[in-house]
């Protein structure tokens, strides 16, 4: 195109390139663990921001953590406390946590009382004492904690239109004197109608701390957030000593990569098995292997992590219903050295009890795990125990959550084996009572079924998303060596998947393990 | 009924014993008995607003009034400025030196015990920059 601009109804515009830059929005770090992540990146510069909740709910931790990540000496933060926590008390409490640096104290992190100007003074007096403190110290963070009282001040004494006003002048100063602004209040969610500050506010953080049976459960929101993109939804956070840590509805996995296009075979460590499944199990897939107490699914899943630490692949095992002893113990009885791989830093067995815990929660140990070890492989051990760990209110989430990690995780090429208890009845074969065999790739079906007096194993490959793969209803036992797939029956049966099977032909055939003769 | 540990006491004592040694009249003259308190004032008024300040120093004053009976004409107002300075009945220099360090230590150790020795330390060395560092330290000299 010879003419450089370009018209586009009646407006000259300039070409991309010879366009001024649009502005960058930097973004300062919250210190929280977890908040970048569902912040869309960090908190915007010089933005106003409101952090909103119920007593107890964690603001002033949160405004905290914020202010002594990004306070220094050079850029130190303000931090105003008006007629909420005392300072002594907030000092005293905080300092408990491990984000709190008592040497940024008095150079980098400032507290100010304005309790008695707010009480004694107008509202033009309190903004006055702010502005001087802040062109005095010209710091890059401003904390109001609680602002909630100082409007309550307003609303005793003042109009609406001075209230506004307020809030109006407070933001454009502090805007413009670049600094960037968290006004902290006990607000409920209905207030959020007709009230100016949350029009005025760039960023709306609302924190709830909800109670659900016997359990606790935090929750975050980011309301609002002018100029970048937040991942929308309740989010889940932990305070612990050292401080707020949040878990992202997407787990920090959005940006993980994909699949591989050629994806290898995994060897399950189960030769027979292995074949029955084209080859091995297919790189990035998720495996469900479903079916009733001790039918091996705990002795399948350690020989699959077995055989990929003989690979020199890492893996990861998330425990839920065994101690891990227990664990390692059964895999060297089956002669798999479960404990050099742990030594040499390839195998880490997460042991997932502790109550109230969020699906999120775990799940974030289970990535950490994965990012420690480089693990290739994961087993979840099984999904009725990981239920089972997570607090009540969290329960409707599981399979929600299941389904956003088990999508990044196998997206990212690592391989999972989860389990899942399925309660045999004797005139159908249920897959899983969860219905999460959409987010599964493959499933084997392991069950009883009766056979001369016997109560055997069998398995069979349900489904395989990457490929075909064998029909057969196989016969196992559990030896020495695990789980062993037998030899092909000569004696066919009928209606094998009822657990009462029907002989068809009559062959003599020794059974695989032996019955008693006396 | 003293609160405050000996260690605070013997900080307490250093603290003053420099602060006499800065500013040689706070000794000799009774309105500047409490002058390291005065010095405090500004940085905890900040921190805790007046009436936090207020609280906090009439109950260093309340425990050390258990110790030293002069102090017991002194009180410390709604706007916490002091009443009574003016009026001090007669006591010795040493007396008038034990109710300045009595006030002083429980006035640190309260401070020590609500936000921990290593803050109250910080906000001394805030105030008395010059302190030696040696100085600086709640266990030194114990």
């Amino acid at each position: 195109m010879k003419n450089q601009k370009v018209a586009t109804k009646g407006k000259l515009l300039l070409p991309a390139a010879s366009r001024p830059a649009k502005v960058t929005i930097r973004q300062i770090p919250s210190g929280v663990r977890g908040l970048d992540e569902i912040l869309g990146g960090g908190i915007p510069e010089y933005s106003f921001n409101v952090i909103a909740g119920t007593p107890g709910c964690g603001k002033t931790t949160l405004a905290h953590q914020i202010v002594f990540a990004n306070a220094t000496a050079k850029n130190p933060a303000l931090y105003f406390t008006v007629l909420g926590e005392p300072a002594m008390k907030m000092l005293r409490y905080q300092q408990q946590y491990a984000f709190f640096e008592e040497s940024k104290l008095g150079k980098a992190v400032r507290f100010i009382n304005l309790a008695d100007v707010v009480l004694e003074q107008n509202l033009d007096m309190v903004l006055e004492e702010i502005i001087k403190q802040v062109k005095a110290a010209n710091p890059g963070i401003v904390v109001v904690d609680s602002f909630r009282t100082v409007v309550r001040k307003v609303v005793a004494t003042a109009s609406e239109l001075e209230m506004q006003s307020f809030i109006q002048r407070l933001a454009q100063f502090l805007t413009s004197w670049q600094a960037t602004t968290f006004l902290v209040g006990e607000y409920a969610q209905e207030e959020m109608r007709d009230n100016p500050l949350f029009t005025v506010a760039d960023g709306l953080f609302w924190l709830w701390q909800v109670q659900e049976r016997n359990s606790v459960v935090r929750k975050l929101q980011i309301i609002k957030l002018r100029g970048q993109a937040s991942v929308p939804g309740m989010h889940t956070f932990r305070i612990t000593a050292a401080g707020l840590q949040a878990f992202s509805r997407t787990l920090g996995l959005s940006g993980s990569k994909t699949k591989p296009a050629r994806r290898h075979r995994l060897s399950i460590g189960v030769p027979e098995l292995d074949a029955m499944l084209g080859g091995g199990l297919l790189e990035g897939d998720s495996l469900l292997v479903a079916g009733p107490s001790g039918t091996g699914k705990s002795a399948l899943a350690t020989q699959f992590i077995a055989e990929g630490l003989r690979r020199g692949e890492p893996g990861i095992m998330a425990i839920f219903e065994e101690r891990p002893e227990g664990y390692t113990q059964r895999a060297g009885m089956f002669g798999l050295k479960l404990k050099a791989g742990q030594e040499k830093g390839l195998l880490e067995t997460l042991y997932l009890r502790p109550l109230d815990l969020s699906v999120d929660e775990t799940m974030q140990e289970i990535l950490d795990a994965i990012k420690r070890v480089g693990a290739k492989r994961l087993v979840i051990d099984s999904l009725v125990g990981f239920e089972m760990a997570l607090a009540p209110g969290f329960r409707a989430d599981f399979r929600e959550s299941l389904y956003r990690m088990i999508g990044a995780l196998t997206g990212a090429g690592i391989t999972i084996l989860s389990t899942v208890e399925v309660e045999d009845t004797f005139d159908a074969m249920p897959l899983s009572h969860y219905t999460i065999s959409f987010l599964t790739d493959d499933i084997i079906r392991m069950r009883y079924v009766e056979i001369d007096g016997q109560l055997r194993k069998v398995m069979v490959v349900v489904k395989m998303r990457g490929g075909n793969h064998s029909k057969d209803i196989r016969e196992y036992v559990i030896t020495d060596k695990g789980v062993v797939i037998i030899h092909p029956r000569r004696t066919d049966y009928t209606r094998l998947t009822s657990g009462l099977p029907d002989r068809v032909g009559q062959q003599e055939e020794a059974a695989p393990e032996p019955k008693a003769t006396r | 009924m003293s609160r405050a540990p000996s260690k605070m006491r013997h900080f307490a004592t250093r603290l003053l014993a420099y602060e006499t040694k800065e500013n040689p009249s706070s000794k000799a003259d009774p309105a500047a008995v409490f002058d390291a308190i005065e010095k405090l004032r500004p940085q905890l008024t900040t921190l805790m607003g007046n009436a936090g300040f207020r609280a906090l120093l009439s109950r260093a004053l309340s425990l050390a009034q258990a110790e030293v009976r002069w102090l017991r004409s002194v009180q410390v107002k709604a706007d916490g400025s002091w009443e009574g300075l003016d009026a001090l009945p007669q006591v010795s220099p040493e007396e008038m030196a034990e109710g300045r360090l009595a006030l002083l230590t429980q006035l640190l150790g309260l401070l020590a015990a609500f936000i921990g020795e290593n803050l109250t330390l910080q906000l001394v060395g805030e105030i008395w920059p010059k302190l030696p560092p040696d100085n600086l330290n709640f266990d030194a000299g114990e």
